[in-house]
């Protein structure tokens, strides 16, 4: 929000007046109004303790503001990563040039988990894998943004965007008369259009009927997955709800059977289908791979969609941009060391006072070390961990996040932030005008992750 | 519509519905309560227990049958499948799951009633509370009704009130299964203070007291409120009200036709017994039997529409 330490940026000016309207009464009253709000809607998280009360995200008051100049290259940047990613995934699954031209090493790819090897030779519609996109950007001074990583599998967090900016419309319309907000409450409805423009090729129906597929209540995404169903007018189904006959899936209706074309699921691969992966499943759909190779359905994101977010890939996506687009990258990445390799362990013990050391297959900010901010007992366990498993981790160094005013206690104070806007490719590829800002709420923490006391914020993007 | 929504929300309205009746038993046993007898102070809290079908969950837990604990137990144990807490637990639960099928207002209806129990069940409270909590489910419910009056008039909403009057059904008839005995027309005086006292519990559990006054003239006799609970499709807890309203939910379905038509068959003669029968050929022939036979035969559609929808 400030230029410098008393300046206030111009867009910011409507924001500053209006806090500086708010008496701490009101501020306590809206606080109040928002947790209700959230708790009636039940965008909550659920424990697995079904009686225990859900907890929800604290919700800041204060949006974070993009000038429309400014969004205009971070959409440019997502869009071309978005489509560098889903490049590497036709890629590596068929001829995998990348490999040829020594670009990425070759072990880097086949030997992770994530790489799905019955997908090899497949290829799904319009050659799109990850539909749906999250990148996780930070912002370090003003004109520099890295991207903090990828997630091409089923990235969360799109209902907030959505909920954040109808509980502050409800709020405080009148913010919304002084300042030109870019609507954003069109997403579902292009995330629909996404998922029809990707109807497998023996689909008949000129409307392909797309279904929601979900683990359950207990999924602490639940929320999102029931909100994005009901606003796409889609079923949301578990996988109790569908079957495979013949070369086809189904969905069980009060009316019989009914043909599916498209599922965007939010299960892991891991629970797809028991006969081609997890044999334990209890959630899967026997036989949907068989269905899905052979063009009755579509899965989005495809089964080893995650190779392109591994924290190992993310290193190579600056090249992949410059390989299969031939562009220049206009994000970047967080200068990153791979553990794996010697030289780069070595950088990375002597320096590992200096640097956030991350486990390659962790996330929801657990299983890593800050090491500015990390006791010499942490460290040192961490030292341990990093000589016996080094391919299990890399190392970043530690950045500036930037600020964001965030009410604490009813005082403005500055929190860092980064920020999750959601790329859709289908017929086209588009960015969501917006996107979700975590807040670490903690004075000092660089550690955004709601399951660590993160919080969120409405997220505004100025028309033009 | 999938199977699975369809179940959800069926059961999601028998349980808001049994909520509901659950509380007005509590009710009418908290204001029998309060009525001296000769040894001391009416008891009700027995046949309360009976008609909620708690009574066996309750003696295994309590040695003996206390106000507070019978309150307890109905209103708010989780060991008890249909006290008020469970009720509204198990339909705010299925409601999360089908959300997307009904409108906002009605997910809301629910999910706040859900907040409030848990806020209520945190709090202590007092014997003379009862009358609070009672009116506060009622109150829920009929918020959670209201909302359903927004509802596209679709399958979904056909299956919610399919649950909701095959759940009333039975509770109407467990209720007169109960209490049937008071309904026996006797040889003495009738009208006496302990007939009074029973009818009015059964009027009272059914939200009918005052009902019953605007819809027969003249004297209170056992075999005119037989005729209300049973026969009198003006009243929205009668058994014929009830059947008249599952074959109307079940006959607007617009899947599977052949569906519908099997279970209609099923239902169809007591339909229309139901509809043409005198109360005085019932009693003759026996309340009790006629209103067991009722409930076996509630409880088989409801397995049909199991079988039939929702696998």
């Amino acid at each position: 929000m400030y230029q410098s330490q008393s300046v206030i940026r111009k867009h910011y000016n409507n924001i500053n007046d209006w806090l500086d309207q708010m008496t701490s009464k009101v501020i306590l009253e809206k606080n109040a109004e928002a947790e209700t709000h959230f708790r009636n809607i039940g965008i909550t998280f659920s424990t697995n303790n079904e009686t225990a009360r859900e907890r929800i995200i604290p919700f800041d008051l204060i949006p974070r503001i993009f000038t429309y100049t400014e969004w205009l290259k971070l959409e440019r940047g997502v869009i071309q990563r978005a489509k560098a990613l889903n490049a590497f995934l036709a890629d590596i699954y068929n001829q995998g040039e990348i490999i040829k031209a020594n670009i990425i090493p070759k072990e880097i790819i086949y030997k992770k988990k994530s790489f799905e090897p019955s997908m090899i030779g497949f290829s799904p519609p319009r050659d799109i894998y990850s539909p749906i996109i999250g990148i996780d950007l930070v912002r370090t001074g003003p004109n520099d943004y890295f991207v903090l990583e990828d997630n091409c599998r089923t990235p969360s967090g799109v209902s907030y965007m959505l909920e954040n900016r109808e509980i502050m419309m409800r709020m405080f319309p009148d913010l919304f008369h002084n300042n030109r907000v870019t609507p954003i409450d069109d997403y579902p409805t292009r995330l629909l259009q996404t998922l029809m423009s990707l109807a497998p090729i023996k689909c008949e129906n000129s409307e392909p009927v797309c279904v929601l597929l979900t683990p359950g209540p207990l999924n602490s995404a639940y929320y999102e997955h029931s909100f994005l169903s009901d606003q796409m007018g889609i079923e949301m189904v578990e996988s109790t709800d569908l079957f495979v006959e013949g070369k086809y899936l189904y969905m069980k209706t009060v009316d019989g059977p009914k043909r599916v074309d498209v599922v965007y699921r939010r299960i892991d691969d891991d629970f797809l289908d028991p006969l081609c992966f997890n044999p334990q499943s209890v959630i899967g759909i026997p036989g949907i791979m068989d269905v899905y190779r052979t063009g009755g359905v579509n899965i989005c994101s495809a089964p080893g969609a995650g190779i392109a977010d591994d924290k190992a890939i993310y290193i190579y996506v600056p090249e992949m941009i410059k390989f299969y687009l031939g562009e220049q990258p206009i994000l970047d990445n967080v200068e990153t060391w791979n553990c794996e390799k010697e030289q780069e362990l070595k950088y990375v013990l002597d320096n590992i006072n200096e640097l956030v050391v991350k486990e390659v297959d962790g996330s929801g900010g657990y299983g890593m070390l800050i090491g500015p901010k990390s006791s010499k007992s942490s460290i040192d366990e961490f030292k341990t961990k990093l000589s016996t498993n080094p391919k299990g981790y890399i190392a970043q160094p530690l950045l500036d996040l930037s600020f964001s005013p965030t009410l604490i206690k009813n005082q403005v104070e500055g929190r860092r932030v980064d920020l999750r806007p959601f790329c859709l490719i289908g017929e086209q590829a588009q960015l969501s005008s917006g996107g979700l800002t975590r807040v670490a709420m903690n004075e000092g923490s660089f550690v955004v992750n709601s399951s660590q006391g993160g919080g969120v914020k409405d997220t505004w993007v100025l028309a033009e | 519509m999938l199977s699975r929504t369809a179940e959800y929300l069926y059961w999601i309205s028998r349980y808001m519905e049994r909520a509901e009746t659950t509380a007005r038993l509590l009710d009418v046993g908290y204001r029998m309560s309060l009525f001296p007898n000769p040894s001391g102070y009416n008891n009700e809290w027995e046949s309360v227990l009976s008609a909620a079908g708690a009574i066996e969950g309750y003696k295994n837990k309590y040695d003996t049958i206390e106000q507070r604990n019978v309150e307890d137990y109905l209103f708010f144990d989780e060991s008890n499948p249909s006290s008020v807490y469970n009720c509204i637990l198990n339909a705010r639960n299925n409601a999360l799951v089908v959300r997307t099928s009904f409108t906002p207002e009605s997910w809301l209806a629910i999910n706040k009633t859900y907040q409030e129990i848990l806020n209520l069940k945190e709090k202590k409270f007092t014997k003379s509370d009862l009358p609070d909590l009672t009116e506060w489910t009622i109150e829920q419910v009929n918020l959670f009704r209201g909302s359903l009056s927004s509802l596209l008039r679709n399958d979904g909403y056909n299956f919610l009130f399919l649950g909701l009057f095959i759940e009333r059904a039975d509770n109407s008839a467990r209720l007169l299964d109960v209490k049937y005995f008071v309904l026996l027309p006797k040889p003495q005086y009738v009208g006496g203070n302990i007939d009074n006292m029973q009818w009015s519990i059964l009027l009272r559990s059914l939200s009918s007291f005052r009902a019953f006054r605007w819809a027969y003239d003249g004297n209170i006799t056992a075999t005119k409120i037989a005729d209300f609970l049973v026969l009198n499709s003006n009243c929205p807890r009668s058994l014929s009200f009830c059947i008249q309203n599952i074959v109307k939910h079940l006959t607007n379905l617009t899947c599977s036709p052949e569906k519908v038509g099997r279970i209609y068959n099923n239902l169809k003669d007591l339909n229309t017994k139901i509809q043409e029968e005198k109360i005085e050929t019932i009693v003759e022939y026996g309340l009790h039997q006629f209103v067991t036979q009722f409930i076996r035969k509630i409880s088989s559609v409801d397995n049909e529409i199991h079988k039939e929808f929702f696998n």
